[in-house]
């Protein structure tokens, strides 16, 4: 609770910077990240962030310590060759892209790995430092690192957002764009280089092994919750900001733990919350409104017997009789009638269950929509009238008053249906 | 305008199918005589292919069924034969065209069997009947794209089927390699196979087939060519879609859940 | 350089390796789903951790077992994402490793004292310990190093594997449609096939570490695939690729004084690369000789 509070009071300078750091570069990396989800690439981020592990270590030993410029240009450069190198094995070769990234993405990091044994090997004191960029350390984050990384972070974040127009032609519809004369090449150009940029920065919190969380996670999560682009990369940079802050304070809690994989974990909980529990495109919310939609059609179902009791010459229907027609379903048909009756739908006397002048309307409508739906079926679509019912059965119960009208016209005003029943309207009288 | 057959080698009841959310075909009923060379024909996206998928156990459909020499697929898997689009396969695969043609005597070989030389001769006479004996030791990357059709149903020819449902065969193809493959379905259904092949063309359409299936996204028509091969058909098969069946195919793509499903 | 016993045992058992990983990265490869492959080879992680702290040892079954779940598990998770959740597949890939490995990750440092794991075996391995980490029989006998047995019984049972369901690996990556409509389980090959990369990730991470086995999977499939267009052609070319970068690799790594692991994958890499150079069309198309005239027509 003291370290809590210590941490989020932000009393001490270091952790001020460590946090403002963690959130821009969260939110840099989830930007360009969104935008390489949805252009469907988001494993080439992977692949880069892998592909940075020797631009580092040369960049150190060049420098000789953990100077954050030549390690920056260094991953840099060596992101940059690795992203130049998977386009161009895609247009000279016949490796499928998987392949390639796969490939790129070993072979880098295998070579990045030699290089750290060397300087392992070397014996050189600054070494711990360069370990926190595999599994990442954002605690570790100073007033320097800051400066450089943050100042990234923000031209990132400026380019994208200026640049909107632009970059949402290259994901979405690159052709269109160099129809009507925007240098696409260029723009993909720019784009990667941002991509190579939030890697290179987000490497300081997160590592370059799980970099491609903080890439892929926060815009596949967003887009569970909006369909407009302008709100997906905002949602997206603050579930990025929050686990980034989060797994910061692990790390301050648990000094030898890195940040990285906190910060994947916080951000894949956000996710797994997104894609359960977020309202329309929710795992959860897709059952629920099943659910719901299954009631109404039993209801539905429910007027329809009513109503063809109606047509049979029995004013109402006995509760038993009502259960009996849906075997293996009482509880739900309970369930109906309650609502049915709440609605005043229907009338209950003694177990008899009569439908009421409002109930007998939306019945009629149900009934119309179902017989005039199997008319057009056997007229319009061949099919013959012993086959008609089941499709109508299921699309009686979403046809809107609009398509309704447009039925009527088209098979213009019709009495009967297939099977010579009356199609009720609503003046009708019963 | 849909000829229902007694004693059908395939029966469709009442299929209807959704990739996602949309249908993609809606309540296809109808029945195929024996013997017959059968062209599915219909628009683009009037769910041709998909019929096929639905028929060989592809794709799940959302309602009803299908029934081969009136039993379930299952049963009958080694009688049926199957020839997918020359796109849906990467053709830089490391093969030769033997290897390829061997594929269609596996089924029959079972797990852990390796193809021997029976297997071999037969995959030789196939590539014999599609006149590619001269490429068996050839690479299939270096076919050309009539090549490839012809390989693939020499593949199929390998797996001695009694009914072979052949998606577009006839695309991408030269006239003369046209000619032959028509020549070689027409040797199939002399010797008493079934043919069921799906063609864009309605020109050439009218020459090949003795059976036609018209589709757009509904059933249109399913008939011998005299029956079916009328003007008010075609214009019900090419004239565009139904209104209102797109329509409620919309709606149904608004819902988070496909409703046609039971 | 003379003969080394050590440097001999190092490379026989890296070159194993390196031939079970390439012989199924070849039918990855040809699957597409190589990155499918780097997924689970990170996936496994927590899987050997919990399996460490269970059986107390890195000897112990509870290892491959657990890994062998985890490998699994990432398969379903990555396919319940696509279906259920509808997150395309890429992204799918990206969010399973990332949290599986970062879990993993979190477990090793928390059960720090009590595993005998660290952060850099699993990203590099240990191969030059070898010789040293031998196999003792209960009554004493030396047996020899023990990932050597390790390596070879996964060889056994990679090759095994491949030679048994050589037909059906073959037919369900070239056309899957068609392998289903003919009634062969494309389903249960293809999650077999995910064990085997499951069970050989764990059998050679503590020698080439969790990230280093991917390269082996990836590379040199991809670098004989650049080179033949013939499926033998294309393993056998794989295997003596397995066998050189491991030749060349260790003396490389024992020359500049590091990892073995990753210098066999930068060797892999150098010669991936190279292939790729002289193979690609615009080297063909400007320096090419008739050797290769169905590349040249492809072009044209």
């Amino acid at each position: 609770m003291e370290d809590f509070l210590y941490f989020f009071t932000f009393q001490d300078p270091s952790i001020v910077f460590v946090v403002i750091g963690i959130i821009l570069l969260g939110v840099g990396s989830a930007y360009v990240g969104t935008y390489s989800f949805l252009d469907k690439k988001a494993l080439l981020g992977d692949a880069i962030s892998h592909a940075i592990l020797p631009g580092i270590c040369l960049g150190f030993m060049l420098a000789g310590e953990k100077n954050p410029l030549f390690i920056v240009s260094g991953a840099f450069i060596s992101g940059a060759l690795a992203t130049f190198l998977s386009s161009w094995l895609n247009k000279n070769t016949r490796l499928s892209e998987d392949a390639i990234i796969a490939s790129i993405l070993s072979i880098f990091f295998g070579f990045g790995i030699v290089l750290l044994t060397i300087i392992q090997k070397s014996g050189n004191p600054e070494m711990a430092g360069l370990n926190q960029f595999i599994f990442g350390n954002a605690i570790a984050i100073q007033e320097s690192d800051l400066y450089i990384y943050g100042g990234l972070a923000v031209f990132i974040i400026l380019c994208l957002t200026i640049f909107q127009k632009e970059f949402s032609l290259l994901v979405f519809n690159p052709d269109y764009g160099r129809a009507i004369g925007f240098p696409m090449g260029m723009i993909r150009v720019i784009f990667n280089i941002l991509m190579i940029l939030s890697v290179v920065i987000g490497i300081q919190a997160i590592g370059v092994v799980l970099m491609a969380a903080l890439l892929i996670t926060p815009g596949a999560a967003a887009r569970f919750w909006t369909d407009r682009l302008g709100v997906l990369v905002i949602l997206a940079g603050v579930f990025s900001a929050v686990s980034g802050v989060l797994g910061t304070y692990i790390s301050f809690v648990i000094p030898q733990m890195p940040t990285g994989p906190w910060v994947v974990v916080f951000l894949s909980i956000l996710a797994l919350i997104s894609f359960l529990f977020a309202p329309k495109k929710g795992v959860l919310s897709r059952y629920i409104s099943r659910r719901i939609y299954l009631k109404k059609t039993h209801r539905d179902h429910l007027l329809k017997l009513l109503y063809k009791g109606i047509e049979a010459d029995k004013s109402g229907l006995p509760i038993e009789e009502i259960y009996e027609a849906f075997p293996f379903q009482k509880k739900q048909s309970e369930q109906s009638i309650k609502n049915l009756a709440k609605d005043n739908f229907i009338t209950q006397n003694q177990s008899f269950i009569e439908l009421s002048i409002s109930g007998k309307s939306e019945a009629k409508r149900i009934v119309r929509l179902h017989r005039l739906w199997e008319l057009y079926l056997n007229e319009y679509m061949n099919i013959a009238p012993d086959h008609v019912h089941d499709t109508a059965e299921k699309l009686e119960h979403i046809l809107t008053p609009e398509m309704e009208e447009l039925l009527e016209s088209r098979l213009n005003f019709p009495k009967l249906d297939p099977h010579q029943e009356n199609i009720p309207r609503d003046h009708d009288e019963l | 305008m849909i000829t229902q057959v007694k004693s059908p080698i395939l029966e469709i009841h009442d299929l209807t199918v959704s990739y996602d959310q949309s249908p993609v075909l809606w309540n296809v009923d109808l029945s195929l005589p024996s013997g017959k060379l059968i062209g599915i024909l219909g628009p683009n996206g009037a769910g041709k292919s998909t019929l096929i998928k639905a028929i060989m156990g592809l794709v799940d459909p959302s309602g009803g069924y299908v029934k081969l020499f009136d039993k379930t697929l299952e049963e009958v898997r080694s009688r049926i034969s199957y020839v997918p689009q020359r796109e849906s396969v990467d053709w830089n695969f490391p093969a030769s065209v033997l290897d390829v043609v061997m594929m269609g005597t596996y089924g029959k070989l079972g797990l852990f069997k390796r193809p021997g030389k029976k297997e071999k001769e037969l995959s030789m006479e196939s590539l014999e009947k599609v006149g590619m004996h001269g490429f068996a030791n050839r690479q299939i990357s270096e076919l050309s794209g009539g090549q490839q059709q012809r390989v693939f149903i020499a593949r199929s020819l390998a797996q001695n089927a009694d009914l072979y449902l052949m998606d577009e065969p006839f695309a991408g193809v030269d006239m003369a390699t046209e000619t032959a493959i028509f020549e070689l379905l027409q040797e199939m259904t002399a010797a008493g196979k079934t043919v069921i092949v799906v063609h864009h063309d309605i020109y050439s359409a009218v020459n090949y087939f003795d059976w036609f299936i018209m589709l757009n996204l509904h059933l249109v028509a399913s008939g011998p060519k005299e029956t079916v091969m009328t003007e008010d058909l075609l214009r019900k098969t090419y004239g565009g879609k139904l209104n209102l069946l797109t329509k409620v195919s919309d709606l149904i793509r608004q819902k988070e859940f496909n409703p046609l499903k039971n | 350089m003379s003969f080394d016993q050590n440097a001999f045992l190092i490379i026989i058992t890296a070159a194993m390796i390196a031939i079970s990983c390439g012989l199924l990265g070849v039918f990855m490869m040809l699957r597409k789903m190589s990155m499918t492959g780097d997924a689970i080879s990170h996936a496994v992680l927590p899987g050997i951790v919990i399996g460490f702290f269970v059986s107390g040892s890195q000897r112990g079954l509870e290892v491959i077992i657990g890994a062998g779940i985890l490998g699994i598990l990432a398969t379903l998770m990555i396919d319940w994402l696509r279906r259920k959740a509808r997150v395309q597949l890429d992204a799918s890939i990206g969010i399973t490793f990332t949290l599986l490995f970062a879990i993993g990750i979190i477990l090793i440092n928390l059960l720090a004292y009590k595993v005998d794991l660290d952060q850099e075996c699993v990203l590099y391995g240990e191969i030059a310990y070898l010789p040293i980490d031998l196999w003792l029989t209960k009554s004493g006998l030396n047996m020899g190093p023990r990932i050597l047995y390790l390596s070879l019984l996964n060889l056994i049972l990679v090759t095994a594997f491949i030679i048994l369901f050589f037909k059906e690996l073959k037919v369900t990556s070239f056309d899957e449609n068609f392998s289903k409509v003919i009634g062969i389980p494309a389903g249960l090959i293809n999650l077999s096939l995910m064990s085997m990369v499951s069970y050989t990730t764990v059998s050679s991470f503590e020698a080439v570490g969790a990230i280093l086995v991917v390269a082996l999977l990836v590379v040199p499939p991809a670098t004989a695939f650049l080179w033949t267009r013939k499926l033998k052609l294309l393993i056998q070319l794989t295997i003596v690729l397995g066998i050189g970068i491991s030749i060349v690799g260790y003396y490389l790594a024992y020359l500049f004084d590091s990892s073995i692991a990753g210098m066999i994958v930068s060797v892999a890499g150098i010669a991936f690369l190279a292939s790729a150079l002289f193979k690609s069309k615009s080297f063909l198309s400007r320096f090419g000789t008739s050797r290769q005239p169905e590349s040249l027509k492809k072009i044209v």
